[in-house]
């Protein structure tokens, strides 16, 4: 897992993006004057409009609501001579689906495959804001977790060992407490590193499956890999084919996935948006 | 100008008009609509599905119990059955009819509609659960076979309609519900619901009304040609052996892994409980909205406190305040648990 | 490489299906049950609790505060009563303020212009007397109540005060059918309709969000506030002795907008067990951590967010609006100018339903603002009547800063205590704005459910006002 190994994919130059520009216009995302797409998510409730007002400058309002932001809010930011576009997705609790701002938020992820995925969560419940952390982690590993609302974790007395989660999670853990705008440079630091492919993740995968859907999606999976050689989340679009997803069924009968795959490592992308 | 009382009484009249014309349901553009369904190819296919449901129960279905069940009159059932003998769908056989192959191919495809379509709207929208059957009664008819296997793929292929009857397959089996019926249950023995029958309607709703539903353990304790008394999950139901008859149990194999009694509407404020599970009459959104919240089994629970009005109860699940509705909060057992002191 | 793709495409879906059916139906379940395990695992390994937790307690003690038995309402009713009144009282003086500096100072100013440039006078007209007075209207009667009314109510959302409101009010709703969280779009809808159907997205279940949309309208807007308090004023106010008049009035516009709530819960409730029995429903309610509002920054977004956001829809939509009348004043047929056509014929059917031509040809041109009402009523009843001395001419909105002027005008216009009466309902129960209108259709993109919260309220408002003038007829008759 060298730098130098994953540079080869991903080129560090401004011509040659790595975001996806095609799937990314399709989804109402113009990237003509950005080099990267970087899309926040997160649990409703977690401060996540916060962490997009405070990267962006733009004053987007942040309501303590669930379920604020329904439609994608949009904005920008400069950091290391890279242009970054941020997208702010729905707050969601889950991706698996139940509600429309489910869907957005999961489509986006998946066929818009953002260069770094921001998941915003919140410190003081960390378990239930894992929910929505792994599943995320299922379909991309260039994936930073923003653990906000760091202060409102020290005032109830919890001690949050970051490292330790970044480890079990396999990706980047930066504390912020984006009120005050603390731990954000870092945050740009982490978001730079993964965009740039100057850093790697391995990330979580769920385990504990019942043996029975264990070997179901063992099968199916190992059928979406000999198809799909390159995709980089056959097992999680083998999990949504069991549950019986139907846009992820439409997505392979339409030949979307193997869109996904053929842009996603090893081949170099020579600048396909032209 | 009118005078103003005329055209008070003009109004009045206005408003019942179209009231009686357009209200739903009962109104006459609905019943004409309702009555102009009923086109001869319709009657042919509730007749078919009248035979196999014949066949299936042992009964003897002749013209007769056509007249009866689609409530026509028995010329029109005579006609309908010669109509039907002509297109090669039923065979006459000593007063009794029989289905074809063909004919059976039919009448499987409407049950296979009438189920997937309950199944429908019980999971995927919010109609009343009286109001599946009618419903389905309806659309069954107008459903391709590749429609309805397009809605069973959406519905991730169940196998039975939300009132536990098996869904035929596409390819046109079916497997018969095994089960007896309640009335044949011997008191204190633990039997499992699996069916419950959606004929007649009026006594459907009755039971859908006592909160019946399938899965729902039960525990007879009282049999007499008036009365039925009976557990189910923790309460106590009374009825007519008539209602008790339309439902179907299974013996019990294992123990119960939830020991119903307790639900989550019981529980006091500043009380804790573990989640056993949910009732299977909470499904499709509503299910999978809570289980994305994190209640699951196993799931510790805290009521915090009650809305004004005592409902909704706020709830804390994984560190979260979450708001649930009593009815909602009914569908989820739970064991309580004693407070320790931290 | 392609075609073998496609063959192979469809084995993995045959092989999903087969393997669906080995497994059976609860996928999902186990699936979110597996998540949540490792989320728990994972979460216990690397967070400890140390210490006393006293900010939960805090938490605590306000919810047990604001969601008690005894007081939960009372809290509630105070403090929405403090924000109308706030909001009311406050938004008089500003009004007033940019009314007359846009109205008074400015318009004279580019009439003059207009005149200095030898711009023609129907180009100024159209311009100036038509589009830009339109503009004013809607610009200073609704800015300052705007301005204080969602900062106010942005800080009580920002606190996390609101969950708690769709908490305490959910069992209301829950008997209509509705959601509880209708509770805060309806409270939105009190600023601005457009407003609260946009707020209506908290609403997560679909069928209870339509009928949050639906009888949003029911909510009385900021624009239609100022109708109702001049038409109780100089109406129902002069009926009592002058002492009580203020009350008497002011109880009169209360409860219009009470009927507004109680037209809620019914609609409500109609929609939910008809047109919309079908859609799903599901409910949950998250009752967030309360948090210290931060009040500067709130005021300058919800300003940007929300005042800004409304006005400029409500400006783009009261440009064509102001053109349109004074084109219609101002454009002859046949010796007598459309407005007037208009009104001919509209009259018989306003007398019918207890208002008049002008009222209803009023409220047609006034779908883009409900704002210009008054004074597009004033200046076609001037018209109509043909009173000399008053108003600016053919296509100039007005106002009068005295109560008895207005009354003057109305009365030889023709008005009546019934006429007053059903305006206030009708300006209660009618269509939305086109601004209203428009973001319906943009939140619900449906056609369908757009055309029925629009025709809905319409067929309800003239029910209404035909009923109560014929009654009004008998009574009058029998006595």
């Amino acid at each position: 897992m060298t730098s130098e190994a994953h540079k080869s994919h991903s080129p560090v130059c401004d011509s040659c993006p790595v975001h996806h520009a095609a799937n990314l216009l399709k989804l109402g995302v113009n990237m003509t004057d950005w080099d990267f797409v970087v899309a926040l998510a997160g649990n409703p409730n977690t401060g996540k409009s916060t962490v997009f007002n405070a990267l962006t400058g733009l004053r987007q309002h942040t309501g303590n609501w669930p379920g604020k932001t329904v439609t994608r809010a949009e904005g920008g930011f400069d950091y290391g001579g890279h242009r970054y576009k941020l997208v702010d997705l729905p707050g969601t609790y889950s991706l698996l689906a139940t509600t429309m701002d489910e869907e957005i938020a999961r489509n986006f992820i998946l066929f818009g495959q953002p260069d770094v995925m921001v998941v915003v969560v919140d410190a003081t419940r960390l378990e239930r804001n894992l929910n929505l952390v792994l599943q995320v982690l299922e379909i991309t590993d260039r994936v930073v977790i923003c653990l906000n609302l760091m202060d409102e974790a020290r005032r109830h007395g919890l001690q949050i060992d970051h490292r330790r989660l970044a480890r079990d999670l396999g990706v980047p853990v930066v504390p912020t407490i984006a009120r005050y705008g603390e731990g954000l440079d870092q945050l740009l630091q982490v978001i730079a590193d993964i965009a740039t492919g100057f850093s790697v993740s391995k990330p979580h995968r769920i385990q504990h499956l019942t043996p029975a859907l264990q070997r179901a999606v063992s099968q199916l999976t190992a059928q979406i890999e000999s198809h799909y050689p390159r995709l980089p989340n056959a097992r999680w679009v083998a999990l949504r084919l069991l549950d019986g997803d139907q846009r992820i069924a439409q997505a392979i009968q339409r030949g979307e996935l193997s869109t996904l795959s053929s842009v996603t490592e090893d081949q170099p992308v020579i600048d396909r948006s032209q | 100008m009118l005078d103003p009382l005329t055209s008070l009484l003009v109004a009045a009249l206005l408003v019942t008009l179209g009231l009686s014309l357009f209200w739903p349901e009962r109104g006459l553009l609905s019943r004409w609509q309702r009555a102009r369904r009923v086109t001869d190819r319709v009657l042919t296919e509730d007749a078919l599905k009248h035979i196999h449901n014949c066949e299936m129960t042992g009964d003897r279905p002749t013209i007769q119990s056509i007249t009866g069940a689609l409530q026509i009159n028995p010329t029109k059932a005579s006609e309908l059955v010669n109509k039907m003998d002509a297109g090669n769908l039923v065979q006459f056989e000593k007063g009794t009819l029989h289905l074809t192959p063909t004919g059976r191919e039919s009448a499987l495809h409407i049950l296979r509609a009438h189920r997937i379509w309950e199944r429908y709207l019980a999971d995927e929208t919010g109609f009343a659960e009286s109001e599946w059957h009618l419903q389905a009664d309806y659309f069954e008819h107008y459903l391709s076979p590749a429609e309805v296997d397009a809605l069973s793929d959406q519905l991730g292929h169940p196998t039975h309609d939300p009132h536990g009857d098996p869904i035929p397959t596409a390819e046109g089996e079916l497997v018969d519900h095994q089960g007896t019926h309640l009335t044949a249950v011997d008191i204190d023995v633990p039997v499992r619901i699996v069916h419950i029958e959606d004929e007649p309607p009026a006594i459907y709703a009755q039971l859908v009304a006592e909160g019946l539903h399938i899965g729902m353990q039960v525990r007879v304790i009282e049999k007499s040609h008036q009365r039925f008394r009976f557990w189910a999950d923790g309460d106590e139901h009374i009825l007519a052996p008539i209602l008790a008859n339309n439902i179907t149990v299974v013996p019990m194999l294992e123990e119960p892994e939830i020991s119903p009694g307790m639900r989550l509407s019981s529980l006091k404020p500043g009380q804790k409980a573990k989640v056993l599970g949910y009732s299977p009459a909470c499904r499709g959104a509503e299910r999978r909205r809570l289980m994305d919240l994190g209640l699951l089994q196993g799931t510790v629970i805290k009521a915090e406190y009650t809305s004004p009005r005592g409902d909704p109860t706020a709830y804390r699940i994984r560190e979260a305040v979450i708001a649930l509705r009593e009815e909602q909060a009914n569908h989820i057992y739970i064991i309580r648990l004693e407070e320790n002191v931290a | 490489m392609k075609k073998r793709g496609e063959t192979t495409a469809e084995d993995i879906l045959q092989t999903a299906k087969a393997l669906r059916w080995e497994i059976g139906g609860n996928i999902h379940e186990k699936l979110v049950e597996a998540i949540y395990t490792d989320a728990a695992r994972i979460a216990d390994r690397t967070v400890t609790r140390e210490g006393v937790r006293p900010r939960f307690d805090l938490d605590h003690s306000i919810d047990h505060l604001v969601t008690s038995r005894i007081w939960g309402f009372p809290i509630l009713l105070l403090l929405f009563t403090l924000v109308f009144w706030i909001t009311i009282s406050g938004a008089n003086v500003p009004s007033r303020i940019i009314a007359s500096f846009l109205i008074d100072t400015i318009y004279p100013v580019l009439s003059d212009g207009a005149a200095n440039i030898g711009l023609p006078w129907w180009l100024s007209g159209l311009l100036i007397d038509g589009m830009y007075l339109a503009t004013a209207w809607v610009f200073s009667v609704m800015l300052p109540p705007m301005a204080i009314f969602f900062p106010l109510f942005t800080l009580l959302e920002d606190f996390g005060y609101l969950p708690r409101v769709a908490f305490n009010l959910d069992n209301i709703f829950k008997k209509c059918g509705a959601h509880g969280k209708q509770a805060l779009s309806m409270m939105m809808g009190f600023g601005c309709n457009a407003a609260g159907v946009i707020a209506t997205r908290i609403i997560d279940s679909p069928r209870e969000r339509l009928i949050a949309i639906i009888t949003n309208n029911f909510a009385l807007c900021n624009g239609r506030w100022p109708t109702q308090i001049l038409i109780a004023t100089i109406f129902i106010g002069t009926l009592v002795p002058t002492h009580l008049a203020g009350l008497i009035s002011a109880l009169s516009v209360v409860s219009i907008a009470l009927l507004g709530v109680l037209l809620t819960f019914i609609v409500s409730w109609f929609l939910s067990k008809t047109w919309l029995k079908g859609e799903v429903s599901t409910f949950s309610l998250e009752l967030p951590p309360y948090r210290p509002p931060r009040i500067l920054q709130t005021i300058y977004t919800s300003i940007i967010d929300r005042t800004i956001f409304v006005l400029w829809r409500a400006v783009i939509f009261a440009l064509p609006a102001g053109a349109v009348i004074w084109l219609s004043t101002n454009i002859h047929v046949g010796g007598l100018s459309i407005a007037q056509h208009l009104i001919n014929f509209l009259d018989p059917i306003g007398l019918l339903l207890g208002l008049n031509g002008v009222i209803l040809l009023a409220y047609i041109v006034a779908i883009p603002a409900n704002e210009i009402v008054i004074p597009t009523v004033l200046m076609l009843t001037v018209m109509v009547a043909g009173l000399q001395g008053v108003g600016a001419g053919a296509g100039v909105m007005f106002e009068l800063e005295s109560a008895i002027g207005t009354l003057d005008i109305l009365n030889a216009g023709g008005w009546t205590l019934l006429t007053a009466v059903n305006l206030m309902l009708f300006s209660l129960i009618h269509n939305p704005c086109s601004t209203t209108i428009y973001t319906i259709y943009k939140e619900t993109g449906s056609w369908k459910w757009t055309i029925v919260a629009t025709l809905l309220p319409l067929g309800l408002g003239f029910t209404t006002i035909y009923l109560v003038a014929q009654i009004w007829r008998a009574v009058a008759f029998v006595l």
